[in-house]
C-alpha cells in the first residue's frame, strides 16, 4: 500500500522514514469528501450564475443573481441577524459552558450525578428540541400561559426581540451540554502541579481560575468557538420549526433565507448566490481563527511547560 | 497488543461489511428513479393526510379491473409542493398528481410538463360536465383544462363556540357591524373574540381574502393575479385595508396571535375550550375539532358564512378557500388511457360516498343526492349550499400565485396585521409580487 | 476550597439543573395526560389524568418504520466514518508527503462549509445519481459532512502516540499496515469511540438531508416523522411530545448503558 516513496525532508519528530504510510492512505476519504462537499461547493458557485427552477435545465444569466442579491433588503437584514445570532450564541454559551465544565471536572459524586442530567438535551435532535419548545412556549397552553407575571401576554414569537431571545435560549439549552463536555475534558487534563504552584504563590480560587484554568483552556475555547460560529451560521431547523423566520422577516437568518429561496420559491440560482456568500463568510471566519491561533499546527498548550 | 489488533481488524472488517450491506438494503427500500418510466404501472401522488383512506379505496377498486396498476404515493403534507417541484421534471415524476389548481400548476404548464385534458374530455364529456363549473375552472389555465377535481371542497367559514355565544347573549354576526359589536361584548368579558393562529400566516391571509372580496369584489384580486398591479393602490384596496385595521384595533384577535398556530392545535383549542368565541377557518376545522373532542364538534361547534359588508362591491354569497383539489396528468406518462380511466372514478358514486363518510364534500353534480349519507348531514348540506350558491369561489391567494410569491405574500400579510408595515408598505409589497 | 465559592457553585448548578430538567419534566408529564387534561391544567401542574394512549398513537402512526430507517442511516454513517477516517488520519499524522498536509488543511476548511449552503447541488447530484428518496442518498452526504470533525478528533488522538513507539515498530521492520493495526489503532481507541459517538449522533438527529432528499413514507426517518407529525391536521400536543420522547428513547438507552464511553468520547472533542 505504500508505493509512494517518502520524501526526504527533515521530519519534525525525526526517526527513520521506514514504515511511514504514504498519501494513498488519505485518498479514499479525500475522494469521498471531495465528491460530496467540494464538488457541490464548486457547483453552487456555477449555479449562482444561472436561473434554475428545477423544472428545466439551468440557464446562464451572468451576474443577474448577484445584482439582485446586493439589492435585496431582506438578505442584508439577514446578515445582521445572523451576526447577532452568532454573537449572542457565543456570549451566552461560552461563559456558561466554561463554568459548568470546570465545575463538573471535579470528581465529587453529586457533580457526576448532575452532569449526567445536564447531558440529556444533547440526546435530542434539533427537530425534537424545537418542537418541544414550541409546545412549552405556547402563549395559552404552555408555560407563559401559566406564568403571566413573567411572560405577560406570552407573545414571544410575535416580537423580534423576544423571538431572537427564544432562539438564543433554545440554542443555549441545546448546545451548552456539548460545550460543557469539551471544557470538562480539557479542565481535567490540566496538570494539578499548575494549581499547586499557584497556591504556593498565594492565588485564591478566583485568581487560579483566571491565571491557570482559562489560559489552559485556550485551545478548547477555539475549538468550541469555531463549532459555535459554524453552527450558528447554519442554524436552520430551529428557525424553521420555532419561528419560521418571523414575525415578518425578523428572524430570517441567512441560512434560512437561502432555504426559502431554494425550496419555497424554487429560485435555485438566487439561493446558490446566497449560499456562496455563506460559504465565503464561514471559511473566512474559520481561516481567521485558525491563523490567529496557530491552530493548524495543532500544538497542545501542555507542550509549553 | 495482539488481542487488541485482532479485535480491531475484525471490527473494521465488520464495519465495512455492514456499510456495504446497509447501503444495498438502503437501495432496495427506496424507489429508484434511474430507469425510464416504469412499465405496467402508473404512479399517483397525493398529499398525505386523513383523506388517503378514500384514495386507497378508489385505487383498490380501479386495480381490480385494470391491467395497468395504479400505485398511490402519499407525500407528507408540509412540503408537498416542494417535493413535487423537485421531481416533476425528472424520471421519478408521478403520472398523476394532487394539486390546488391555479398557481400551484401554472409553472408546470408553462414548462410544458402537463397534459391538457381536452382529449380526455372529448372522449368522455363527463370528465367536465359532472363537476360544478366554478370548481372545475380553478384548474383551467390559458383556456385549457389541466385538472379534474379529486377531493372535497374546502370553503372558509366563520366557526363559533355555541356555548360561549349563548352565555354572552350574542348570535353569529351576519353583518360587519354585528361582528364589531360582538367583538366589543366579548372583549369586555375577557374572552378573546376571535382565535387566530397567526404564526401560520395563511390563517391571517383568510381575513384579507374575505374582506377584500366583500369590500372590493372578487374582480380586484382577479386583476391583480393577471398582472394589473395598480389595483392594490386603488381606493377599494385601501378601504379594505381600513376594515382590517379597524378589526385589529378593536382587539378582535387579542395581542398574542402571532405566537399561536393552528397547525399545532393552538387556535382550535382556544375555540374548543371557550377561551375564544370565533375562528375563521377552512372546512377541515370540523374534523380537526372532531379528532380532539367529538362531542364538541357535534354539539357546540357552530358555523356561518362570512358577514356581509354594506356598501362593498362583493356579493355576501361569495366564498373563498380551496374550491377543491385536482388531479393533473403529466405529458410524459406512458399510459394516458389508464390515467383517463382512473380520473373517471372521481365522479363515481363510490368515490362520493366514501368521501362523504369521512367528512369531505366532493363537488360533483351527483353529490347532492348523497348529502344525507354524510358523517354530519347538516354540516355537509350547509357547505354544499354555500358553494353551489356562491357567485364567486376565490382560490386562496397563496395558492393562486405561483410558489415564488408565496413567502413574500404571507410575510406582508403578517406584517400589516401586526403593524410592522403601514398601508403604503403593504401595497408596495403586494405590487412587488 | 473556600466554602463561599461552593455556595455560589451550588446555587448556579442548581439553577441550571432547573433550566435543563423542567422542560423534560413538562414533556414527560404531558405525554401521560389526555389532551383535555393537558390543555386545562397547564404544563407545570401535576398530572391529574393518566393515559398511555399518546405513546400508542405515536407508535401506530408509523414510528416503528422510522426507527428502522434511522437505524440503517446511523449504522451506515458510522461504518463509513470508521472505515475512512483512521487511515486518513494515520496518513495525515505520519506521512511525509505534502499531499497529506494539504489534505489536513482541506478538512480543516471543510469544518467551515455549512451543509445548508451546498444542499442545492447535493440535491441535484443525488437526483442525477438516481438516489433521490433513497436512504443511501441520505447516508452518503451525512457521512461526508461528519468527516471534518472526525478527522480533527482522530488526528489529535494519533498525534499523542510518541515517536519512540513508531521507531520501535520501524526497527522491527513493520510495514505501515502492520504499524496501523498493531500500534496506531489500539492506541487510538479513545478517538475511535469519540468519532463513533459523534457521527452516530449526527446521523440519528440529522434533519436537513432527509428533509430535502427523501419524500415517501418508506424512507422517512424519525426527525422528519416528528416534523410531519407536527404539521398534520388535528395534532394534539401530548401526542406530539410522546413522539419526541420515543425519538430519544434509543439514544437514552445507549446513554444509560454506555454513559462512560459516550461522555469520554465527546469530552475528547475539545482535544488538546
Amino acid at each position: 500500500m505504500t508505493t509512494l516513496a517518502p520524501r526526504k525532508r527533515s521530519a519534525r519528530s525525526g526517526g527513520p522514514s521506514v514504515g511511514r504510510p504514504g498519501a494513498v492512505w488519505a485518498v479514499p476519504a479525500t475522494i469521498f469528501f471531495a465528491l460530496f462537499a467540494l464538488v457541490p461547493l464548486i457547483f453552487v458557485g456555477v449555479l449562482s450564475f444561472t436561473s434554475w427552477s428545477g423544472l428545466a435545465d439551468p440557464v446562464f444569466v451572468g451576474f443577474d443573481n448577484w445584482v439582485k442579491l446586493i439589492a435585496d433588503p431582506i438578505l442584508t437584514k439577514s446578515f445582521g441577524l445572523t451576526g447577532l445570532f452568532v454573537i449572542l450564541g457565543l456570549i451566552t454559551q461560552t461563559p456558561l459552558s466554561i463554568l459548568l465544565g470546570v465545575w463538573a471536572a471535579g470528581h465529587q459524586k453529586n457533580r457526576a450525578v448532575l452532569s449526567a442530567i445536564y447531558f440529556v438535551p444533547l440526546l435530542l435532535s434539533s427537530a425534537a428540541i424545537s418542537i418541544l419548545w414550541r409546545a412549552l412556549l405556547d402563549p395559552n397552553f404552555g408555560i407563559p400561559g401559566q406564568l403571566p407575571w413573567l411572560f405577560g401576554d406570552g407573545n414571544l414569537f410575535g416580537k423580534q426581540a423576544s423571538a431572537i431571545a427564544v432562539l438564543t435560549f433554545v440554542s443555549m439549552w441545546q448546545f451548552t451540554p456539548f460545550h460543557t463536555l469539551i471544557y470538562q475534558g480539557a479542565a481535567r487534563a490540566i496538570p494539578p502541579v499548575l494549581y499547586q504552584a499557584a497556591q504556593i504563590d498565594g492565588a485564591g480560587t478566583v485568581r487560579q481560575f483566571f491565571s491557570v484554568t482559562l489560559p489552559q483552556l485556550r485551545n478548547s475555547i477555539i475549538t468550541s468557538g469555531i463549532l459555535m460560529v459554524v453552527g450558528g451560521l447554519t442554524t436552520f431547523d430551529t428557525v424553521l420549526i420555532l419561528t419560521n423566520g418571523g414575525p415578518g422577516t425578523d428572524t430570517t437568518i441567512t441560512a434560512f433565507y437561502m432555504y426559502q429561496k431554494a425550496f419555497r420559491a424554487f429560485d435555485f440560482g438566487q439561493a446558490s448566490a446566497i449560499a456562496v456568500v455563506l460559504v465565503v463568510i464561514a471559511t473566512a471566519i474559520s481561516l481567521l481563527v485558525v491563523r490567529l491561533s496557530g491552530y493548524d499546527k495543532m500544538q497542545s498548550a501542555q507542550e509549553g511547560i | 497488543m495482539n488481542t487488541h489488533s485482532r479485535w480491531l481488524t475484525r471490527s473494521l472488517a465488520g464495519a465495512a461489511v455492514i456499510a456495504v450491506g446497509l447501503a444495498m438494503a438502503g437501495c432496495s427500500t427506496g424507489s429508484s428513479g434511474a430507469s425510464s418510466r416504469p412499465e405496467n404501472v402508473i404512479h399517483v401522488a397525493v398529499y398525505g393526510d386523513a383523506t388517503n383512506k378514500v384514495e386507497e379505496q378508489i385505487v383498490a377498486t380501479f386495480n381490480k379491473t385494470s391491467d395497468v396498476k395504479v400505485i398511490l404515493d402519499k407525500i407528507p403534507g408540509a412540503d408537498y409542493q416542494q417535493k413535487l417541484q423537485t421531481i416533476i421534471s425528472t424520471k421519478a415524476a408521478p403520472d398523476v398528481f394532487f394539486n390546488w389548481g391555479g398557481g400551484s400548476i401554472q409553472d408546470f404548464v408553462k414548462a410544458g410538463l402537463l397534459l391538457p385534458l381536452d382529449d380526455f374530455i372529448a372522449e368522455d364529456p363527463g370528465l367536465k360536465d359532472n363537476f360544478l363549473p366554478a370548481v372545475f375552472n380553478t384548474a383551467v389555465i390559458d383556456g385549457k383544462p389541466y385538472g379534474v377535481p379529486m377531493r372535497g371542497t374546502q370553503p372558509v367559514m366563520l366557526f363559533n363556540n355555541k356555548t360561549v355565544l349563548a352565555a354572552n347573549n350574542i348570535t353569529p354576526p351576519t353583518t360587519w357591524e354585528e361582528l364589531l359589536a360582538d367583538v366589543k361584548i366579548l372583549k369586555a368579558k375577557g374572552i378573546t373574540p376571535i382565535a387566530l393562529g397567526g404564526a401560520d400566516q395563511w390563517t391571517t391571509l383568510m381575513w384579507y381574502e374575505y374582506i377584500y372580496d366583500r369590500v372590493a369584489g372578487p374582480g380586484l384580486f382577479e386583476k391583480a393575479i393577471s398582472g394589473d398591479k395598480s389595483v392594490w393602490d386603488s381606493a377599494a384596496s385601501k378601504k379594505a385595508l381600513g376594515y382590517i385595521k379597524d378589526l385589529i384595533d378593536a382587539g378582535a384577535f387579542g395581542t398574542n396571535f402571532d405566537s399561536v398556530k393552528f397547525t399545532d392545535g393552538g387556535s382550535p383549542t382556544l375555540l374548543r375550550t371557550g377561551r375564544a368565541a370565533f375562528e375563521l377557518m377552512g372546512s377541515w376545522n370540523y374534523s380537526t375539532q372532531q379528532s380532539a373532542d367529538p362531542d364538541f364538534a357535534a354539539k357546540d361547534l357552530g358555523y356561518t358564512a362570512f358577514p356581509a359588508i354594506s356598501g362593498g362591491e362583493g356579493d355576501a354569497g361569495n366564498v373563498v378557500g380551496n374550491p377543491n383539489n385536482f388531479y393533473s396528468v403529466i405529458k410524459a406518462t406512458r399510459y394516458p388511457d389508464t390515467a383517463r380511466d382512473f380520473l373517471k372514478l372521481m365522479y363515481s358514486d363510490e368515490f362520493v360516498k366514501a368521501s362523504m363518510a369521512i367528512g369531505n364534500l366532493p363537488t360533483t353534480t351527483n353529490t347532492e343526492q348523497f348529502l344525507d349519507t354524510a358523517a354530519d348531514p347538516a354540516y355537509a348540506t350547509f357547505q354544499f349550499d354555500l358553494v353551489k350558491a356562491a357567485p364567486s369561489f376565490q382560490l386562496s391567494w397563496d395558492q393562486a400565485y405561483p410558489p415564488a410569491a408565496g413567502t413574500p405574500l404571507k410575510t406582508a400579510v403578517q406584517q400589516f396585521f401586526n403593524g410592522q408595515l403601514d398601508e403604503a408598505g403593504f401595497i408596495q409589497a403586494m405590487q412587488a409580487l | 476550597m473556600k466554602p463561599r465559592r461552593n455556595v455560589w457553585a451550588g446555587f448556579g448548578s442548581t439553577a441550571w439543573l432547573i433550566v435543563v430538567a423542567l422542560p423534560l419534566y413538562v414533556m414527560i408529564s404531558a405525554t401521560i395526560q389526555t389532551q383535555q387534561g393537558y390543555s386545562s391544567h397547564g404544563p407545570l401542574s401535576f398530572p391529574t389524568t393518566f393515559t398511555l394512549d399518546n405513546y400508542v398513537g405515536a407508535f401506530t402512526s408509523g414510528f416503528g418504520l422510522y426507527f428502522i430507517n434511522t437505524l440503517i442511516v446511523t449504522l451506515s454513517v458510522v461504518a463509513i466514518v470508521v472505515v475512512l477516517v483512521p487511515p486518513l488520519c494515520y496518513s495525515i499524522v505520519r506521512s511525509r508527503s505534502r499531499f497529506a498536509t494539504g489534505v489536513f488543511r482541506l478538512f480543516l476548511l471543510g469544518l467551515a462549509v455549512p451543509s445548508t449552503a451546498v444542499i442545492v447541488p447535493i440535491f441535484y447530484l443525488i437526483s442525477v445519481a438516481g438516489l433521490y428518496d433513497n436512504l443511501l442518498g441520505v447516508i452518503l452526504p451525512t457521512a461526508a459532512f461528519a468527516l471534518p470533525v472526525c478527522t480533527l478528533i482522530m488526528s489529535g488522538t494519533m498525534r499523542d502516540i510518541t515517536p519512540e513507539l513508531y521507531e520501535a515498530m520501524a526497527v522491527d521492520g513493520a510495514t505501515p499496515v502492520r504499524t496501523f493495526f498493531q500500534l496506531v489503532m489500539p492506541l487510538s481507541k479513545g478517538g475511535l469511540s469519540t468519532i463513533i459517538v459523534f457521527s452516530a449522533l449526527q446521523a440519528w438527529n440529522g434533519f436537513l438531508f432527509p428533509l430535502i432528499l427523501t419524500q415517501s413514507e418508506s424512507t422517512r426517518v424519525i426527525t422528519l416523522g416528528l416534523f410531519n407529525f407536527q404539521t398534520q391536521y388535528g395534532v394534539n400536543v401530548p401526542g406530539l411530545l410522546a413522539a419526541v420522547v420515543l425519538s430519544m428513547l434509543p439514544v437514552l438507552l445507549v446513554y444509560l448503558f454506555a454513559r462512560r464511553a459516550l461522555v469520554q468520547g465527546l469530552m475528547g472533542m475539545g482535544g488538546k
